[in-house]
């Protein structure tokens, strides 16, 4: 079972820094991260003490003795929902366990992981917008207003993935989606037929809710892990508040009643 | 309010399709797009039919969102994948988005209200808004999480391998 020498250590240790910043940035619960983290080490034949935070990763790795052999410190990169990844990891920990890689097969899949592509923009774009129609049709809106949430939503992700990509602080990709997809709904004001324009503009930025970090919130907040779940709970709320702002000065703009 | 069956079903035919947009801006494996649609059809059915029994809507949220996490561990043990992701994007449609961006719409006007009554009036409109939104992303996250928390399992590959 315990195929690595004791001089890898270095190179099990930053392996694991890697995957737990991984499943922290593609939103994993950290519950999840821990478990995961702790499989991995047990089949490689090592013991880990483990202090995940939002933003940072600290780990320590000992021999089955208790020996101290590694500690080291890692940042993790900005927040990205990734499934496939999330997904992939606990597949390969998994195979860890039960067919015995070694460490370079390990490296090997993270690789393949990393590099696995994303779903076309053009896709994520309609489908998200389909999504959006969705939930107009949900709160009650007919086909005029559910044409209307459509188009404000393709039009505010795209807004948002183009700030994303210059790599503007992730409130202010909100903000601005928030804003042009409601710009957009609210347009529909002027159409001279009767078209409940609040309903279209409510649901035109729903695509924005943080509903992952929310949910990883409260999972995280029952588990007991108290601290990172009022820290994602307050990233969400920091992101409900840029689609308010978002929504208020269109609101501004346009002098519609909102509530 | 009377809920016919065709209004039901259109109900959760969009909530799948919301299932699957968020599903895609979540990067899942292909494989699991088909199931995540059903559940969060199934989800939004069950959250519907018993607001219309009068549960109200945040027992209505738990109880549908238990249905998705239910499924959602048969869905994981079948198409192979941890269970969030399968139960994470079924659950999106019914998150409380409405209510929160209006507690914070409140919050903002509670700052420049001065009129007694107006503040009054909205003071309970935001927190209304804002307790319902909290309840309901509780209740929708204890439903997902419910049955691994009384499975008392880490991950449902376990409970398989514990079987054998």
């Amino acid at each position: 079972m315990n195929t690595i020498e004791k001089d890898d250590t270095l190179h099990v240790g930053t392996t694991l820094l890697e995957i737990g910043s991984l499943l922290m940035s593609s939103g994993a619960s950290t519950m999840r991260i821990r478990h995961t983290m702790n499989r991995i080490a047990h089949a490689l034949g090592f013991n880990i003490e483990l202090m995940i935070t939002h933003r940072a990763l600290l780990l320590t790795l000992s021999d089955e003795d208790g020996e101290h052999l590694f500690s080291r410190i890692k940042r993790i990169s900005p927040h990205g929902v990734n499934f496939k990844m999330v997904s992939g990891i606990s597949h390969m920990s998994w195979n860890i366990v039960d067919e015995k890689w070694g460490l370079e097969k390990i490296n090997k899949e993270i690789d393949r992981l990393k590099s696995q592509a994303h779903y076309p923009r053009i896709i994520i774009l309609t489908c998200v917008a389909l999504a959006d129609a969705g939930f107009c049709h949900n709160i009650g809106g007919g086909w005029i207003e559910m044409l209307i949430a459509c188009i404000a939503t393709f039009c505010g992700l795209f807004v948002r993935q183009e700030f994303m990509k210059k790599q503007f602080n992730p409130y202010i990709c909100v903000f601005l989606a928030a804003l042009t997809a409601s710009i957009i709904a609210a347009t529909s004001k002027f159409i001279p037929y009767e078209i409940m324009t609040n309903k279209a503009l409510a649901t035109s930025v729903l695509f924005l809710i943080p509903g992952v970090p929310l949910i990883n919130s409260i999972t995280d907040l029952i588990d007991g892990n108290l601290q990172n779940g009022i820290i994602r709970g307050i990233n969400g709320l920091m992101l409900c508040f840029a689609i308010a702002c978002g929504l208020l000065i269109t609101a501004l703009i346009f002098k519609l009643q909102l509530i | 309010m009377m809920l016919t069956i065709i209004d039901l079903l259109g109900k959760g035919v969009w909530a799948g399709v919301a299932a699957i947009g968020f599903a895609i801006l979540f990067n899942v494996p292909k494989r699991t797009l088909l199931p995540i649609s059903i559940l969060a059809c199934l989800g939004t059915m069950t959250k519907f039919l018993c607001m219309n029994l009068g549960l109200g809507i945040i027992f209505s949220s738990f109880v549908g969102a238990t249905i998705v996490g239910l499924c959602g561990m048969y869905a994981a043990r079948k198409y192979y994948g941890p269970p969030l992701v399968f139960s994470i994007p079924s659950v999106i449609p019914m998150v409380p988005g409405v209510f929160a961006y209006n507690m914070m719409l409140g919050l903002l006007d509670l700052s420049s209200k001065m009129n007694q009554e107006e503040y009054i009036q909205v003071l309970s409109h935001t927190t209304n808004n804002g307790l319902k939104a909290l309840f309901i992303i509780m209740g929708l996250a204890t439903g997902v999480a419910l049955p691994m928390l009384i499975a008392r399992k880490e991950s449902i590959k376990r409970i398989e391998h514990n079987k054998n």
